[in-house]
């Protein structure tokens, strides 16, 4: 069938439409760029200061927390927000599964005082626990980049690599109870095989709420570079 | 900069101007447990005390919120602000103190005079001059601003883990008293939804031992229509060291025969929801004492004693979302008597997370033995059980096994096991309340709801009873994780980027297999001898997969040994 149009005429729809469809992707591309600048990430690196025998500890860090509203929403509208770390130890290989050697994990937990508007940030490792108040984003979000090197370094002979999760959560105050109880090492509940006191029905809904409801839940995961172990 | 902290070394313990944005804290996993006390850290209490003297001075000219001096403004004299944000492009003569908000030094800035900020940070241009001391703390200095404006010290709030709905708590002297006002239990077709009232007083002789007082009555919101009463009680009184502690407790509760095939919490919501309840209930009066030690924060052995009046209770009808026309399933009758319990239990928990563990052991083993003088038994057919000795001499050994292993095989594959065994072990056979049964959501998926009860051909009972004396059951699950996406981003309304995710944006897949076996112990047809577990041939299989999102989980569950239909459930937590 004929055109209509004549290729003369043509070709100068196809150079907008080329032209258009360049500064589309270059937009997408600018703001796909622009949020990941701004999108929360989890960084593993391997310290300096190696040990004779080659090993080197892991330095967790997380970035742009704050800077990706959601979390500062979550705050601000009563919700605490739990931060998960956990750095595990494998051994590489080679054709066969890694092994997995040990692992550490942490906890920091972020509550928001309306009354103050200031900012708790209770930092929980393995029972002890230390809170901490910042009456400004800016201090928040500067406690929130420190790094974290964790004493976990192999030191048997082999190769080496980390796997460092982040998994941030908005919590409930009873999952912050249970969750302090747990870090504490109270066997209590487990050994009685009951659950607390309105857990039963209560923390299930919350949880299922919680979750469906779309506040917000993130798990990110990185691997460190592999080191040898002399 | 490196700052070693014993186990939780902050930075705060450094002098402030080492402070910076490299600043590293050094986690050490291998330290010992704490004694959970919470460290409270915050500016040394001289600086509180002196930013509290500058602040209430007559003489100091008090701010609040944002305030800007711009570029060519002269000041003289004491400048305090609290709260909000203080930005210098001008002069100042004179000491400058920040309370709880952030001091920005602008280029043209020129101040000449010491400069405290605590609770916020102390942003500067390299245009900008100070002459002077500057300290930089940045906790949040406990202070409140009183009516008169002048500040004062606020009083420590509650600790966050004492934070419940319907809880509030208060110091008398050395005894801090909780009351509250909760549901206690599960919704089930019994009771209701129980809801629990009551104090705790909790006393605290040393730092490290704590002892506590707990009060509840316990209101039967559905309690009509059986001879239970509309109420119940239970007192708890323990006092606990680290390394163990000692409790006694008196009670009248309505308690499950098992503790399966679903959770608490889910079988609190199935019924709730769906007219469906899947345990059975018997009522217990009594009291008992128990003492534990506790030698390393993951191991747990507990001995105990205790005395109860078991009787049966009667299904009442509460009310549910769907299918509230229906008939509830009727309660077994249990065998009724004062029963007299010792036993002994271990914990170990090696895991690294009580909700989702990716490593470690779990493991619970608990032995009881049981007698009473005036156990008045059900009439069971005498393949399931031959007649109990009445009038006393009554006595039966019990034995419950839950011993699980989360494992990983590469960072994004893990694999877990369990294996529950739970039943009669020795001495006479087990009341009805002690009973096993298998099939259902937790133990075997692929089977219907009490599809092995042992109960006899021709045994007719509605309440369907669990009537094995054992059951054995082993699972294994391989998980990753995937991405799923299911749902809706919502766009932040100020930024125009991504928002709350409604839906799932990921899951764990979940490969399942089970494989069980519950049984009548005995020589008679049909039964296993006592000494000997059924061979494996004769275990019930069942496989399966899923997806699991944490909150929430649905598998499809198909049987292997039988012709079950394919079955889909949803889980509202972890299999195991």
């Amino acid at each position: 069938m004929p055109s209509l149009t004549s290729p003369r005429r043509r070709r100068p729809l196809r150079c907008a439409l080329a032209v258009a469809t360049a500064l589309g992707l270059g937009l997408a591309a600018a703001r796909t760029a622009a949020a990941q600048a701004q999108a929360v990430r989890l960084t593993v690196r391997l310290a300096d200061d190696a040990s004779a025998s080659g090993s080197r500890a892991p330095i967790v860090r997380s970035e742009n927390l704050l800077a990706d509203g959601r979390w500062l929403t979550a705050l601000r509208s009563g919700l605490p927000v739990r931060l998960h770390y956990r750095v595990e130890v494998w051994r590489s290989r080679g054709g066969w599964f890694d092994a997995f050697e040990r692992q550490a994990d942490w906890d920091v937990v972020l509550r928001h005082e309306p009354l103050l508007d200031q900012y708790t940030v209770l930092t929980l490792v393995g029972g002890r626990a230390q809170e901490r108040r910042y009456a400004t984003i800016d201090a928040l979000s500067t406690a929130l980049a420190f790094s974290y090197q964790v004493s976990v370094r192999p030191a048997a002979a082999g190769r080496y690599y980390y796997a460092a999760s982040l998994e941030i959560s908005t919590l409930s105050d009873s999952d912050l109870d249970e969750l302090q109880r747990f870090l504490e090492g109270d066997l209590d509940e487990v050994a009685r095989g009951k659950e607390g006191v309105g857990d039963a029905v209560g923390r299930g809904a919350t949880r299922f709420l919680l979750r469906l409801a779309g506040l917000p839940s993130l798990r990110l995961e990185v691997r460190s570079t592999t080191f040898d172990v002399r | 900069m490196r700052l070693l902290v014993g186990g939780l070394l902050l930075v705060l313990a450094l002098p402030p101007r080492l402070r910076g944005q490299d600043s590293v804290i050094v986690i050490d996993p291998d330290l010992p447990p704490g004694d959970s006390t919470v460290v409270r850290a915050g500016p040394p209490p001289d600086v509180v005390a002196e930013l509290l003297a500058f602040y209430n001075d007559s003489t100091t000219t008090r701010m609040q919120g944002d305030v800007s001096f711009p570029a060519g403004s002269v000041f003289a004299g004491r400048l305090a602000l609290f709260r909000g944000a203080l930005r210098l492009a001008g002069r100042v003569r004179g000491d400058v103190v920040v309370i709880n908000a952030t001091l920005y030094l602008l280029p043209g800035a020129d101040v000449e005079g010491d400069v405290l900020v605590v609770g916020g940070r102390l942003i500067r241009s390299p245009e900008a001059r100070h002459v002077g001391r500057e300290r930089v703390v940045w906790d949040a200095a406990p202070v409140l601003r009183s009516d008169q404006g002048t500040l004062v010290l606020r009083e420590r709030r509650r600790p966050l883990g004492e934070l419940a709905e319907a809880r509030t708590s208060f110091q008398t002297g050395r005894v801090r008293t909780t009351l509250l006002l909760a549901t206690g239990g599960t919704y089930n077709r019994v009771e209701g939804l129980p809801i629990v009232f009551g104090p705790t007083f909790e006393l605290r002789p040393s730092r490290r031992s704590v002892a506590r007082l707990d009060l509840r009555g316990l209101l039967r919101t559905a309690g009509e229509g059986s001879r239970l009463g509309d109420f119940g009680f239970g007192a708890r009184a323990e006092l606990r060291f680290p390394a163990g502690g000692v409790a006694g407790r008196v009670y009248s509760e309505v308690a499950p025969f098992e503790d399966q095939p679903l959770s608490a919490s889910e079988n609190g919501w199935s019924a709730f929801l769906l007219q469906r309840d899947y345990r059975d209930y018997f009522e217990r009066r009594g009291g008992g004492g128990a003492a534990w030690v506790q030698p390393t924060r993951s191991l747990r052995v507990e001995l105990s004693i205790r005395r109860d009046h078991e009787r049966s209770v009667r299904a009442t009808d509460p009310w549910s979302l769907l299918r509230n026309s229906d008939r509830w399933r009727r309660n077994p009758l249990s065998d009724d008597g004062h029963f007299f319990t010792t036993g002994a239990q271990v914990d170990l928990d090696t895991r690294n997370d009580r909700e989702q563990p990716s490593t470690g052991w779990m493991l619970r083993a608990r032995y009881e033995h049981s007698t009473s003088d005036d156990v008045a038994p059900l009439a069971l057919p005498e393949v399931v059980r031959p007649p109990l000795p009445t009038g006393g001499g009554y006595a039966f050994d019990r034995l419950t096994l839950d011993l699980r292993r989360y494992s990983r095989l590469t960072p994004g594959l893990r694999v877990n096991a369990r294996l529950r065994a739970d039943g009669w072990i020795g001495g006479d056979r087990l009341p009805v309340q002690r009973r096993v049964s298998l099939g259902g959501p937790d133990l075997m998926p692929g089977y219907g709801f009490r599809a092995f009860t042992c109960a006899p051909r021709g045994f007719q009972d509605p309440s369907e009873p669990a009537l094995c004396d054992r059951s054995i059951v082993a699972q294994v699950e391989v998980r990753t994780r995937l991405g799923l996406n299911l749902g809706y981003r919502m766009r932040e309304r100020e930024t125009g980027g991504a928002g709350r995710f409604i839906g799932l944006e990921e899951a764990d897949l979940v490969f399942l297999g089970d494989a069980g076996k519950a049984w009548l112990a005995g020589d008679g047809p049909g039964q296993v001898p006592v000494n000997r577990i059924p061979s494996l041939r004769e275990w019930k299989v069942d496989v399966g997969v899923g997806l699991d999102a944490g909150a929430i989980g649905a598998y499809l569950a198909k049987s292997l040994s039988e012709g079950e239909p394919v079955r889909f459930l949803v889980r509202l937590q972890r299999r195991f």
